[in-house]
């Protein structure tokens, strides 16, 4: 087999080995070309970004007489003006409320979202497929429906102004696109190792907690990175239940600075902007890799 | 069997806490039932909540207010919450919606219809006792007045003005525009400006593109933008051949829409390239602090009569008390420290306004811009008339599509004849 394959892989090298100069310099031609393309494109997809990093060292009076792309006369003062933050609130409690919000709500997200898919996965209970139903119903439901009567019934239980509006769906699994994702990860994973387990003497929390759950890590860590950018990026939740400026999560805090009613402080703005995408950026980075490998391995599982 | 028993408990679990959500929302219930009623007691303690949009420095100044205010009455405790102009409608839609109005907020004209036909505003007029109407103007109080009742009251005003740049100005060799001619002369003098400086400078923006100007040359003829009953007081040829009138000057006299729209949000005026503006005279303190240019000269806009009284006393800025506030009259006090207090005067000065009440007036220091504007507003008192009719519900969609209108015009992207049928049509959806 490798006998009679290996001649016709090589032959075509063969006959191009006499000017392998040539050969050298048309692939280094056509990757050079490519890397060409592909920082240009990559340029004018991060042409924004890079724009906002830079013009976040203008001076406030740059903004409008300069468009350009590099800052005529450098300075950090707007970021050190944006330190002092809002009304008296330090941009440092913007940020504390924001991760607050966000790591609860991954905390919240992937301990209930994992027990429902693990419930519907796994368990036989009466009206299964109908509650099933009813729960990826839910997410043809547009938010804007559920505004008003949200809004009445924290404001009923004096929830309002606190964080429990934003937090408490996360941890009663009404996430309905991770309960799904999960669910169709742990019907994948082969029932032999449930019952393997049961006959050991595991029972369901067993089986979830030392079965289930490490298997399902890469659908945990992409629900994770999700729940996080969503909470992080979350401005209509906020908005509706935090009254107090110092219980106000970063997009909340943006918009101040940029209120268009009063001299509206540009500098400012995008100060505070290249400041609030650093956490999101940096959490990214760090968990990327496990992002890709999550994605691939439900590739592989389908 | 564990199945069994665990349906058992997740069943009484659910029974106990349907149970809270009925206890919690009783209790709710009944709280805000009882309130409302009963002698007021001005040393009683209570809490109100208040809300207004606006920046750091708006922030700042609210905050000194309320310190000032509970140095009289130590008793009132007042939550003070703040948001952006754009989020703080949306949450109003949802408080009004589910319930939760602020008790004392600021409040805009735009909405005075919106708010006040649901019922939704307090009559400031009951709350004389602790209100006073004395210190506003009859003009300034019709800016707040729905169908007989006060339901909000202004916190300043400003009239519409022209704005121009000196120092361009002065390197185009041109002398200032002197305000109130006819509108043709205005735009001989912007030609003259662009011409001067070689095109590097424009003479002005394109007027036609506010529905302000469009509104003071139709009170120059009597009429207004909008009916008492909330339907459009001009027709299709008024909006036709006031946009037309702006043919000439797009013609390469006022500065080009696409050179517009690279420094949005930012205006032409700001960006050092046009040397005249329309706008309202509290822009001033904006304009100077964007141009950073060494003076700015107000003048009143071009008239076709000089002796109409076209411009009026426009008070957008206001503020209210949601009608189902459980302490009225303590909402009324705080409503009238921050509208007539000198108090206000001093800490706010011109920011929400040019002091719309004689008493919050008083307490003010006018230096530098603000005693410009103080300057320029007594010198147009002659062509001040009575406040224009409240607007209509969706005026600020209105006002936007016909800026965005306009725009389009100075873009070549529409005639003026199609656009003249997309607002007509646009405000017929709106206003039903």
């Amino acid at each position: 087999m490798t006998a009679t394959a290996t001649p016709l892989i090589v032959s075509p090298e063969d006959e191009r080995r006499p000017s392998p100069g040539a050969r050298g310099r048309r692939r280094r031609a056509t990757t050079a070309v490519w890397a060409i393309v592909m920082v240009l494109i990559a340029a004018i997809v991060l042409y924004p970004l890079i724009w906002m990093v830079l013009a976040s060292f203008k001076p406030n009076e740059e903004f409008g007489s300069n468009q350009g792309f590099f800052p005529e006369n450098p300075t950090i003062d707007n970021y050190l003006s944006v330190l002092d933050g809002v009304g008296g609130v330090p941009l440092s409690t913007f940020f504390l409320n924001s991760l607050l919000l966000a790591v609860g709500s991954v905390i919240g997200t992937v301990i209930s979202s994992s027990m429902a898919a693990y419930a519907f996965a796994r368990l036989e209970f009466r009206g299964r497929p109908l509650y099933f139903t009813l729960m990826i119903g839910t997410l043809l439901l547009p938010f804007h429906v559920l505004i008003i009567p949200q809004y009445v019934l924290f404001r009923n239980l004096g929830m309002i102004d606190t964080f429990l509006p934003i937090l408490i769906g996360k941890f009663l699994a009404t996430e309905a696109f991770f309960v799904f994702l999960m669910v169709q990860f742990i019907r994948n994973l082969p029932r032999e190792l449930d019952e393997a387990a049961r006959i050991d003497g595991a029972g369901h929390p067993r089986i979830f907690l030392s079965i289930t759950l490490p298997l399902i890590k890469p659908a945990l860590i992409s629900s994770s990175i999700f729940a996080f950018i969503w909470s992080w990026n979350d401005f209509l939740a906020p908005l509706l239940y935090l009254n107090s400026p110092d219980k106000y999560p970063l997009p909340l805090a943006l918009r101040i600075f940029n209120d268009q009613t009063g001299t509206s402080d540009y500098g400012a703005t995008v100060a505070v902007s290249v400041l609030a995408l650093l956490p999101v950026l940096l959490f990214f980075i760090v968990f990327q890799r496990f992002l890709v490998e999550g994605v691939a391995t439900q590739g592989l599982k389908g | 069997m564990f199945p069994r028993q665990r349906r058992s408990v997740i069943a009484g679990s659910a029974l106990l806490l349907a149970t809270a959500l009925g206890l919690t929302g009783c209790s709710a219930g009944g709280s805000g039932g009882g309130g409302g009623g009963g002698e007021f007691d001005p040393e009683a303690p209570v809490t109100l909540n208040f809300t207004w949009w606006g920046n750091d420095d708006r922030a700042d100044r609210y905050n000194r207010l309320i310190e000032s205010f509970n140095e009289e009455y130590p008793n009132i405790t007042i939550n003070g919450t703040f948001t952006d102009f754009p989020s703080y409608w949306e949450k109003r839609q949802t408080e009004a919606a589910g319930g939760g109005l602020p008790d004392v907020w600021q409040f805009s004209d735009t909405y005075l219809r919106q708010y006040g036909e649901s019922g939704l505003l307090a009559d400031l007029g009951e709350l004389e006792d602790q209100i006073d109407l004395s210190t506003f103007s009859e003009g300034l109080l019709a800016t707040g007045q729905l169908e007989g009742q006060q339901l909000s009251l202004p916190t300043g005003y400003s009239a519409w003005a022209v704005f121009q740049n000196d120092d361009l100005l002065t390197q185009a060799g041109v002398e200032p525009y002197e305000g109130g001619t006819d509108y043709e002369e205005y735009s001989e003098w912007m030609a003259s400006v662009t011409e001067a400086s070689g095109g590097a400078v424009y003479g002005g923006t394109d007027y036609t593109q506010r529905i302000q100007n469009f509104e003071l040359v139709l009170r120059q003829q009597g009429g207004n933008l909008f009916t008492e009953d909330g339907q459009l007081a001009f027709d299709e040829d008024d909006l036709r051949e006031f946009w037309e009138r702006g043919d000439a000057d797009r013609n390469g006299v006022v500065a080009p829409q696409n050179r517009l729209e690279e420094v949005v949000p930012l205006s032409g005026f700001d960006s050092k390239f046009t040397a005249s503006e329309m706008s309202w005279s509290n822009f001033l303190a904006a304009y100077s602090s964007t141009t950073a240019a060494s003076h700015i000269t107000m003048v009143p806009p071009p008239t076709t009569d000089p002796d109409a009284k076209d411009l009026y006393r426009q008070g957008g800025l206001q503020m209210a008390i949601s009608a189902d506030t459980e302490h009225p009259e303590a909402a009324a006090l705080f409503l009238d420290y921050v509208v007539n207090s000198p108090e206000a005067g001093e800490i706010f000065g011109t920011s929400l306004g040019f002091p719309a009440s004689t008493s919050k007036l008083e307490g003010a220091t006018l230096e530098g811009v603000d005693a410009q504007v103080a300057e320029y507003l007594e010198s147009v008192e002659d062509r001040l008339g009575d406040a224009p009719p409240v607007p209509v519900v969706g005026y600020g969609a209105l006002e936007q599509t016909f800026w965005d209108l306009g725009k389009s015009i100075g873009l070549g992207a529409v005639s003026v004849d199609d656009a003249v049928t997309q607002f007509f049509d646009e405000a017929s959806a709106t206003l039903g």
